[in-house]
């Protein structure tokens, strides 16, 4: 052992840089959010509860009961009832989602070929039973109204409602410059 | 080591200690269950159980299409379910024979990347708590929560991200995006100098880990250990160097190796490859080229939205692909494995041409590591099978699966 060694170990050298390190973050502002008090906002298109998409137009849902949502789902928890109506169009009558089985993946969203169904960034929700979580077709078309309010769910649909052809484009030259001024 | 005082008086009878630890216990880092049996200190004999996390997963993918079966991969490894995700799509593609654009193969490198980073910042963070270094649990969550906004950013979760599709991804990547994670590589090395000056000459760290849980080269691989658990023996194995998916082989890396294969080695590598992810991750956003992020593969991806809206044979072709999964999928076996964070993860199919595979069986870095363990245990104290624990980064849903 050197000298240099030695009074390293007498003196506690590394712990004391350590402690210095922690010194120094206990005059830093904090990192952590006072959750309760303190909201972080979620970013757009984070995935949380569902919603309905409801027609401007008609003031129904836009769900046409296709049922591909369900069949999409890999935890098949969407259930759809659906008859036909007067002029033999078909209805949906029930439109449920039994949201504790829930994986949030938005499959569902993807596979809807209507655009009828989003998540919505509402993810604080609970409940004393299960009938709670068990969303039938007018509370989510109420999530849409409460949370994809005004532009927001037209944006939604715009930006995550996803494959698009642009995906499939052919690719353009790359654009070199913009990442080498980097 | 008997107890010498008992060894001299024939009249206290000694026996081994049997002490069941887990399946509820913070440092299993999961729900794994040990049966110890111990002489004094000394762990005589150490055999694990597993299955208190078993979830089907293997049974669930037989009825579920190619398609569905990829949030389930979120959930094995759920510290790295970007891995997971990335590994299962890759695995079908080449069972699919797709090929991807370049964009998809970037943006994918780039997301692996983050994920080991993320998943190696946890094991650092509940090691070091294992072994007992609080602050460093502290910083590494300070971290790991950027990288977690930046999933959630990207595609709209944290921890089950369900991001990669067959074929391509869920979305593309904004510029505003980019250029915050390469912010994030800016700052992201100093970090790691934060938690090495907290515990890499730490001498309590050093005696709990130097020459503990020692396994040489040769067993290792005979224990078929893989990942950062092999690469502290100094094996130079890494699946991103052998076989070819992503673009590791357009950007410049090192596989990171230890010597001794003890604790403390493949602590070390797991913090090296911190250094070697950033980089890999710079030099994926620096050469990143513009294009699609789907492949042109229409049997076994869904068709674009607009087309979907406007075309029929379009609109037909999105409904079978959901309701019955891709029907196109060659007959065959096939076994491909990736390097996920924890080591080689693996996926073999057998298809019978259908949508849904006939069997699909994972090969987890994880029930291999757990299977090793008794053999690192064994001959130790009672303390050191945390560390051991810690050492092989084990995560139970993906060993139970
Ligand atoms: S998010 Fe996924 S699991 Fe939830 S309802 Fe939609 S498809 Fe089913
Ligand atoms: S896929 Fe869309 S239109 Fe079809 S049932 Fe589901 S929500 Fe309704």
């Amino acid at each position: 052992m050197t000298v240099n060694e030695l009074i390293k170990k007498v003196f506690f050298i590394e712990i004391l840089q350590g402690l210095a390190l922690t010194l120094k973050h206990l005059f830093k502002p904090a990192v952590t959010i006072q959750y309760p008090a303190e909201r972080k906002e979620p970013f757009a298109g984070s995935r949380g509860l569902h919603a309905l998409v409801r027609d401007s137009g008609t003031g129904r849902e836009k769900c046409v009961g296709c049922g591909l949502c369900a069949a999409m789902c890999p935890s098949q928890c969407i259930h759809i009832y659906t008859s036909e109506g007067d002029d033999h169009k078909k209805v949906v009558d029930r439109y449920e989602i039994e949201v504790l089985r829930c994986v949030y993946c938005a499959f569902c969203v993807e596979a809807c070929p209507y655009g009828a169904i989003v998540l919505t960034d509402h993810f604080e929700y609970s409940g004393y039973s299960r009938e709670e979580f068990y969303y039938t077709k007018e509370r989510l078309l109420e999530n849409w109204d409460k949370y994809m309010a005004g532009n927001k769910g037209k944006e939604y649909l715009e930006r995550f409602w996803r494959p698009r052809a642009v995906d499939f484009a052919t690719p353009a030259p790359a654009k070199k410059e913009e990442r080498a001024k980097q | 080591m008997n107890n010498s005082n008992s060894d001299n008086n024939p009249a206290i009878a000694t026996k081994e200690l049997t002490l069941n630890m887990g399946p509820q216990h913070p440092a299993t880092h999961g729900v794994l269950r040990l049966v110890l049996d111990l002489n004094g200190e000394t762990i005589v004999k150490c055999t694990p159980y597993v299955g208190y996390l078993h979830r089907g997963v293997e049974k669930l993918a037989e009825n579920r299409n190619y398609m569905q079966i990829l949030p389930l991969t979120d959930r094995l490894d759920y510290i790295s379910a970007m891995s997971n995700n990335l590994g299962y799509c890759v695995a079908v593609e080449k069972l699919f024979d797709i090929e991807l654009p370049e964009r998809t193969e970037y943006i994918r490198t780039i997301v692996g990347e983050l994920s080991r980073i993320v998943n190696h910042l946890l094991w650092l963070a509940t090691h070091a708590l294992d072994i007992g270094a609080m602050t460093v649990f502290l910083y590494c969550f300070r971290e790991r929560e950027k990288i977690l906004d930046l999933f959630e950013r990207l595609c709209g979760a944290r921890l089950t991200v369900s991001y990669p599709r067959i074929g391509g991804l869920k979305n593309d990547v904004d510029a505003q995006w980019l250029e915050d994670l390469y912010a994030f590589t800016d700052e992201f090395p100093m970090r790691v100098e934060q938690y090495e000056t907290l515990i890499n000459k730490n001498r309590i760290w050093l005696r709990r880990t130097k020459g503990i849980g020692v396994i040489s080269a040769e067993e290792a691989i005979n224990w078929g250990l893989s990942g950062p658990t092999l690469r502290g023996s100094g094996v130079p194995y890494d699946v991103r160097k052998v076989t070819s998916y992503g673009v590791y082989d357009k950007v410049k890396w090192e596989v990171c190796t230890g010597k001794n294969g003890d604790i403390y080695d493949r602590y070390r590598v797991r913090m090296d490859e911190f250094g070697q992810s950033t980089s890999i991750i710079r030099q994926c956003i620096e050469q990143i080229p513009q294009g699609p992020i789907m492949a042109d593969a229409p049997k076994f991806t869904l068709p674009a939205k607009d087309k979907v809206l406007t075309d029929m044979e379009h609109l037909i072709h999105h409904f079978v692909l959901i309701t019955k999964g891709p029907q196109t999928a060659p007959e065959g076996e096939l076994y491909v494995s990736t390097e996920v964070p924890k080591g080689e993860l693996g996926f073999f199919f057998v298809s019978d041409g259908t949508g849904k595979p006939y069997r699909m069986r994972v090969r987890s870095p994880s029930f291999v590591h757990v299977s090793a363990l008794p053999r690192l245990c064994e001959g130790e104290f009672v303390a050191d099978i945390i560390a051991n624990i810690g050492s092989i980064d084990i995560v139970l849903g993906e060993c139970d699966r």
